[in-house]
This record gives C-alpha cells, structure tokens and sequence, in this order.
C-alpha cells in the first residue's frame, strides 16, 4: 500500500471503529441500566469537554497560524487556554444554578423576551455556521491530501461523508464516547509528533519542550527568527486577538452546555480544570509542529514567498509528517484524528443548530402548535440546509482555518458574553438593553468588512478576527446604559437571581 | 447601607454579604492574575524592546526557548491550570464553611 491508501484505511477504520464502540456501548448500557449515558467521573468529564473542543482548528489551524506567523500565533494558545479561566470563575457554577441549557433558553427566561431569544437563537445559529466553515475547510483539506483531488471537490467529498456519517450515527442511535474520542484524537497528534521529534534528532519523549533546539537550530542555521515578538503586528493586535478568543470561549453555544452533563456543581468545576489540562496537552504541542515544519522546509532549501506558505499553512502538519518521511500509516494516523475531532465538532453544532432553528424560532416563533413529528422535521431539514450553507461558504474559504474561528469567536464574544456576563451578574439588566447589546456586537463583529473602508479608525478597532476587545466593552456599557434608560426587570426574576443563582448558600 | 431593603442586589462590585461575598473576592483575586501574567506580561515584553531588560527577556533561554517564548507558549496554559485549581480549592472550602453555617442556625 502506498502513503495514500494507508491514510485512507486507518482514517475509516477510526471513523468506523467509533461507530461499533458506541454501539457496543449503547447495547450493554441498555441491558445493564436501561438508559444511555454514563458519568465517569471528574476526569472523564474533563476528557469530554476537550474532546468537544478538539477540532481542526486546534489540530491543523493552529500549528498553520504559528507556523505563519511565530510568535504571533501563540496569541491562539492563550486565547483559547486562558478562555476557561473566564468561563469557570465567572460563569460556569452561576449557569447550572440558573438552569438553562442553551443560550437561546438562558436569553429567554432571564430576559423575558421572546425577540430577544428570537435573536439570541439566530447569532449562535451564525457562530455555529462560521464555525463550521472553518472545520469544512479541514475536512477538505484532508480530503484532497489523501485522494489526490482539488479543493473544491475535497470539500464537497468530505461535506458528503460528514453528513453520512450524520445520518448513520443518527439513525443507528450510536451514543459519543467523548472520552475515547479525546484519547484517539490526543494519540493521533502526538505519536506522530515524537515520531518527527525522534527522526529529527531532537528529544522525543516530550517533544513539547524538545522543539527548543530545533528553535535555536532554525536561527543558528537560517537566521530565521520564529520567537520574535510583535513582528508582524502590533501590541494592540496581540493582545485583541487574544481577547477576544477568551471572551468568545464564554460565549460559543457548545462549551456553555457542557456544564449541565455532570452530576452537580463541584464536579462540573473540576472537570473544567482536567478539560484544560487536556486541552493544553494538544496546545503546547502545535507549535513543535510549525518549527519542524519550518526546519525541514529550509534544509531542504526551500523558503516560501508569503503567499505559497499562507496556501500552505493550514496543511503543514501533514505536510510536515510526509517530508520528514514518517511511515505511511502514522500519516495516516494523524490525519485520521483530526479528520475526527472535525468531524464531530461539525456533527454536534449542526445538531445544536438544528435543534435551534426547530425549537427556538420554528416552535417558539413561527408555529407554537406544531407537533412533535413536524418540529422532528424541520430539525432534520434544518441540519441538511446548514450543512449546505456552510458548505457553499467553505467552497472558497475566507481565510485560514484559525482566522475563521476566531470570527465565530468574535461574534460570541461581542454578543452573548456580555449578556450571560450582565445577566447572571447584575440583575438590573432588562430585555431592552439586551437586545440593544446583541445588535450593538453584531455591529463590532461586521465593522471592519462593512464599515472599515469608509472609516479606517474602525478597522483599526474592531480588526475581524480581534474585534471583541474594544466590542465586549462597548457593548456592556450599551447594556448598562440601555437598561438604566428602561424599567427594570421583573421582581421575580431578581429574587430568583438573588435567592437561588447567588444566594444557595444563605 | 442605612435604608432598609427587602431585597439586596445583585452586583459583581457590591456583593452581599456571605457566601456572595467571599465568591466575588476569590474571583477577582484570580481574574487579577489572569490579566496581570497574560497582558501584562506582554506589555513587559513590548516595552522592555530594545533595552537590556528587554534583550534578557530574549536571551535567556529555559529548555531552549527564549524566556518570553516559554513563558507565553509553556507557562502560560500551566499558569491558567493552576489558577483553576486554586478557585476550585478555595470555593469548595468556602462552599463547605457557608453550609456548616447555615445548618447550625436551623439547630
């Protein structure tokens, strides 16, 4: 077999065995305690919440971007580590104590205000679609890496397969298993790593902190200076994009959720603390891969002119793992998990968003005596129309997988971080200054595209990918302003916040 | 306050008394050392460019990395870690001290 076919093999013997494993699951599950579902402690949540974090962004686009970019890309690291410091000291205990589970729910009952949920509804559906714009563009890559085929077409392939692999999971009934899904994803990053480490020459049992001579190496050898702080941007857009990818953390609709899957409030705390653990695992090893990346490519004698290593960036992981010659099967390997960890992050929020278009605007708005059977349809229908969408978007990608995310941050961050953060920590905030505050994010997250031409002092503030570090600011004072301006909320609602959110302990 | 309420408010600045209170505290101890170590950190880095300050945060090496590297790159994930855990430990010590509390005022 040669490098294509094996990457082919192992990447449907994954994808397969995840299928029978969570059948097998199911099956003994269902014999033994008549109900799916399990809770498998701190650490296993911790495993879940990472595994449903994982996804191509962390295993292509974020070795791509630092790859790109050196010291400027570990702004990503940080973002998306320090994201869950927010998340868990601020949010996490308060958002289980005010028991619901989504954010358009969350909006809703706090807020009292069907449009205000309406909207709330509409922008996660919109961070869910950019969002998978930016993993549909993985799946692509992979796809035309391991058949030999053209973008377009990879991205088509793999948008079928994505929505098969839906739909027979879906039908079957076959339950995640996240905690398996994070160790092969895991496994699937860092074998092949210590692998390269290894043929290189450099410390391979924790390629992590090995890279540093490949580091010196790079600059004794090709005066190429990867740790060069604020190179290519500036201080401002350093510390804006790191901003707004750790507010944007607080505010994505699938890490809120996770917080209701364990028992009760402490375990859901210190799960958090091993899902960061186990997502650093992954963080602190991308950047190996960009150095090696950027190593064997100038002792090959090759620099790239900026254009071909922007073309090539989201790729260099596998680019990489074939120039240094690893065995065709770990190439595989590595392709396999993040072929994976895309594949169900596109799987869960296109059923979150499904879920969202059927209940939160088609159920709540548009028909409220609909039946089960019709909201079921619409569900259905909706997962095939949003993959559609996002897959028309991913024909000709905006940027790079990580410049994507980070927009989808963005607008999470401009938009339902602050009204979380408002709601659950001041209770004069009304419905009126919600509503005001999304449309006002919405505005931050579109100013450089729509406004940036005309007025350049926009586009320097709101950059597309930083834009929440002037926007969430913003948009709590339009909050606060707005909600001062307006009666206040209901009085059962800030007893409710003060006697059972805040106050569970008097 | 003098005016008497039948209902504090809820305010991330003006907790009340209690378990609130020691929560608030404890999360703006931690927040403060997630932006002092991730922006400041930073800005140390951007205004010592140039000085000997600034070549020493460069030229210093750990595990071979230039020491502004490692810290942003390496110590800054553990950093977030470790201040999970210790919001974890001190808000299940405050959990367990508030809810001895109030079992004994029901005694």
């Amino acid at each position: 077999m040669n490098d294509s076919s094996w990457s082919i093999f192992v990447v449907l013997l994954v994808l397969l065995s995840f299928i029978l494993v969570g059948l097998r699951q199911k099956a003994r599950e269902s014999q033994e305690y008549g109900f799916g579902g399990r809770f498998t402690g701190r650490i296993g949540g911790g495993a879940a919440i990472a595994s449903n974090w994982m996804s191509a962004a962390s295993l292509m686009g974020l070795a791509g971007i630092i790859y790109l970019h050196g010291y400027q890309g570990l702004a990503y690291v940080i973002g998306w580590t320090g994201g869950y410091v927010l998340l868990l000291v601020l949010l996490a205990s308060q958002i289980r104590r005010f028991g619901k589970f989504t954010t358009p729910e969350f909006v809703g009952e706090r807020y009292g205000s069907r449009p205000a949920r309406l909207i709330a509804a509409v922008i996660s559906i919109a961070i869910s679609v950019i969002y998978c714009v930016a993993q549909f563009k993985g799946i692509g890559l992979i796809f035309s890496f391991m058949f030999g085929l053209g973008y377009e077409q990879g991205v088509t392939y793999g948008a079928l397969a994505v929505v098969s692999y839906l739909v027979i999971s879906g039908a079957l009934g076959v339950p995640r298993n996240q905690q398996l899904q994070y160790l092969v994803i895991c496994v699937a990053f860092i074998v092949p790593l210590m692998w390269l480490a290894r043929r290189l020459g450099y410390f391979w049992v924790l390629p992590q902190f090995g890279y540093g001579r490949a580091l010196t190496d790079l600059w004794r050898e090709f005066r190429i200076d990867f740790t060069l702080p604020f190179a290519d941007d500036s201080l401002f857009q350093w510390c804006a994009l790191c901003f707004t990818l750790m507010v944007g953390t607080g505010g994505l609709p699938h890490v809120l959720s996770r917080f209701y899957t364990v028992p009760n409030v402490r375990d859901a705390r210190w799960s958090v603390v091993w899902g960061l653990f186990f997502i650093a695992l992954v963080y602190w090893s991308a950047p190996a891969f960009a150095v090696f990346g950027r190593l064997i490519e100038a002792r090959r004698g090759m620099i790239p002119s900026p254009e071909a290593a922007r073309a090539a960036a989201d790729v260099v992981t596998l680019n990489t793992a074939v120039a240094a010659g690893l065995p065709g099967w770990l190439v595989g390997v590595l392709a396999a998990g993040a072929l994976s960890a895309a594949f169900f992050t596109v799987a869960g929020l296109l059923m979150t968003g499904a879920a969202s278009i059927s209940h939160d605007i088609y159920y709540s708005f548009l028909n409220p005596r609909a039946s089960e059977r019709a909201r079921m349809q619409v569900a259905k229908g909706g997962t095939l129309v949003l993959a559609a969408l996002v897959l028309i978007i991913a024909l000709d990608p905006p940027g790079l997988i990580a410049e994507i995310t980070a927009v989808a941050f963005a607008l999470a961050g401009n938009t339902i971080f602050p009204l979380f953060l408002l709601g659950i920590w001041w209770d004069r905030a009304n419905r009126y200054g919600a509503i005001a505050g999304m449309l006002t994010g919405v505005l931050c997250t579109v100013a450089q595209p729509v406004f940036g031409g005309t007025f350049p002092a926009v586009a320097a503030l709101f950059p597309v990918t930083s834009s929440a570090l002037c926007g969430t600011p913003l948009v709590i004072l339009v909050m606060i302003a707005v909600s001062l301006a307006t009666p206040p909320p209901p009085e059962e609602m800030r007893s409710f916040l003060e006697q059972e959110v805040h106050g569970h302990m008097d | 306050m003098s005016r008497p309420e039948k209902r504090s408010k809820v305010n991330l600045f003006r907790p009340k008394k209690g378990h609130m209170r020691d929560e608030v505290l404890i999360i703006l101890a931690i927040l403060f050392g997630w932006v002092v170590c991730t922006f400041g950190f930073q800005l140390l880095v951007y205004a010592c460019r140039g000085t000997g300050a600034g070549s020493l945060l460069t030229r210093l090496t750990l595990f071979n990395l230039p020491l502004h590297f490692w810290f942003t790159g390496q110590f800054l994930p553990l950093w977030f870690i470790f201040l999970c855990i210790i919001f974890n430990v001190y808000v299940d010590r405050i959990t367990e001290y508030h809810s001895r509390k109030r079992d004994r005022s029901y005694e």
